[in-house]
């Protein structure tokens, strides 16, 4: 399929969509908010002053602060778990186990434990969003240090690469995959978590305006929120981790074109 | 049984070229021995000599599993013996002291690095001086036919085209002695033959010594100056001597000779 079809296909998608739910508003208007009171109530949010400018930069920003800060914190406590992990068998043995338990503790529990620890503030969402996120990272920083590629970690202590060497050129490479994966994952989770802090203990972002527009059993806005908010994380999907993605893959094998000389 | 240990009633012709100030490389008395679950302690190497003549082809011939890879990973240093010396003109060497390439069974090329990139990766670990890197990667490149391939990705090789980045990437680091573990097992063999002789021309011109590993007899027959030949048991049998004249012809009566006969030695020490 060529790009301009691929195009296409979307676009014809996203009317489908937009036609699906104007019919919905106007057949159940109790269930679906409708779709022009929803653009009003969209073009409300979107113009409404507040600090930084716009109260809903205010917000967005908010929620993209907590949302990123604790990736950041998950990703480089998830992929030191995870490797140490792959690596030494001692402590894969010692922690597996554990590993699982934590998964399996529903984030709300650690929301909830947070604030009762630390406060109904955003240190609790500093510490709970990178607690649920974590496990998640590791899990599969756990799985690709086992798949590590031990033919050519010999190959590189055969020919003498340092440490560094080999980490830059020989490990960090094949983890690559999975460090997308891993900060995939944790976007799609720790949007969800940041979310539930929000409206649970705090005053502001995105999560508590969800909640506040509950509150008022406001359809429409909250649907205005949510749909700032998934445009956004579509933003960052194509517009920087797939074409990261795509550079730092570029070595692969196209699925078409293959080039072999001989 | 008796006959099992180092044969030597062949040797002596051709080590007179063996030049002193780098000289033969003796392996005396190697013993290796692995822990294997379930299956306890198993004897990889017993007893194993092996001269390694300056310039010369040598083939490490035996069936698959029988510790050929091991010898070579003792050479190397990638395995330490139990047991055993290496020596070099008539002092011990340990493996830093010699000067080694290694190709291995599959290419263990860097897929996220260009043809270009790899060389580099082994001249980088090597410290070769950054300002020879690029003559050498274009002479070695060129050496084994692959002089438009700097920028290509390994993945959008052939597998003999792989197997050729490896061999450049062994030259490279201008090594005396290059260590080949099954190099064309897993290629087709018209590409394997044209390998070999490509091998064959490169060993001859850069007056390289190569220690070479196979369980092809054919293979060993048509390559070799000399052959050792192991068995299961860990044992090194039997050292041949290859006395026809290069450059070989594959169809060549006196290689199919040669390798009947020792075929037929290797099916009495190997298969009870």
């Amino acid at each position: 399929m060529d790009r301009l079809t691929r195009y296409l296909y979307t676009v014809a998608s996203i009317i489908a969509l937009l036609a699906l739910w104007y019919v919905g508003g106007v057949t159940l208007p109790e269930v679906i908010p409708g779709l022009p009171e929803t653009y009003a109530a969209l073009v409300v949010v979107l113009t409404t002053p507040g600090p930084y400018g716009n109260m809903f930069y205010f917000h967005v920003w908010k929620t993209i602060e907590m949302l990123f800060a604790s990736l950041f914190v998950s990703m480089i406590a998830g992929t030191v778990l995870g490797v140490a992990l792959g690596r030494n068998e001692t402590l894969e043995s010692t922690l597996a186990t554990w590993i699982y338990a934590w998964l399996a503790i529903p984030s709300l529990v650690i929301v909830f434990v947070s604030a009762i620890w630390i406060g109904f503030d955003a240190s609790s969402g500093y510490f709970a969003i990178p607690l649920v996120i974590t496990p998640f990272v590791g899990l599969n920083m756990w799985e690709g240090t086992r798949n590590l590629d031990t033919d050519l970690a010999e190959m590189a202590e055969f020919f003498g690469a340092g440490r560094i060497q080999t980490f830059k050129d020989v490990v960090v490479p094949q983890l690559a995959p999975f460090l997308f994966a891993s900060f995939r994952s944790g976007l799609s989770i720790g949007w969800k978590i940041t979310l539930l802090v929000e409206a649970f203990l705090l005053t502001r972002g995105v999560g508590f305006m969800f909640r506040r527009y509950f509150d008022q059993y406001d359809l429409p806005t909250m649907m205005s929120w949510l749909i700032i908010f998934v445009v956004f994380l579509i933003v960052v999907e194509y517009g920087v981790l797939a074409p990261l993605h795509e550079r730092v893959m570029e070595w692969r094998p196209e699925a078409e074109g293959v080039r072999v000389t001989e | 049984m008796e006959g099992a240990l180092m044969a030597t009633e062949e040797r002596s012709a051709k080590s007179d070229h063996a030049d002193s100030s780098t000289g033969m490389l003796e392996l005396r008395d190697i013993v290796k021995r692995f822990e294997k679950p379930g299956q306890g302690e198993i004897l990889v190497l017993d007893e194993v000599d092996l001269d390694v003549e300056a310039g010369a082809f040598v083939s490490l011939l035996g069936p698959s599993g029988c510790g050929k890879t091991t010898l070579m990973n003792v050479i190397s240093g990638l395995i330490e013996p139990d047991r055993g010396t290496m020596r070099r003109g008539g002092r011990d060497v340990s493996p830093d002291d010699l000067s080694l390439g290694y190709i291995f069974q599959e290419p263990r090329l860097l897929n996220w690095k260009t043809v270009r990139g790899n060389i580099e990766f082994a001249l980088e670990a090597r410290d070769v001086p950054e300002g020879e890197w690029d003559g050498r990667i274009d002479r070695y490149l060129d050496m084994v036919n692959l002089g438009d391939e700097h920028d290509n990705y390994p993945t959008r090789l052939s597998g003999g085209m792989k197997q050729r980045v490896s061999i450049a990437r062994a030259l490279a680091i201008e090594p005396e002695i290059m260590l080949m573990d099954e190099p064309f097992s897993s290629l087709d063999e018209i590409t394997a033959r044209d390998l070999r002789e490509e091998l064959l021309d490169i060993w001859k011109r850069e007056e390289k010594t190569i220690v070479f590993v196979t369980h092809d007899i054919n293979e060993a027959v048509f390559l070799s100056d000399y052959i050792y030949m192991m068995n299961t048991d860990g044992e090194m049998f039997a050292r041949r001597e290859v006395d026809i004249d290069r450059p070989r012809q594959y169809d060549d009566p006196d290689i199919a000779k040669r390798e009947a006969e020792l075929y037929r030695e290797f099916h009495e020490h190997v298969v009870d």
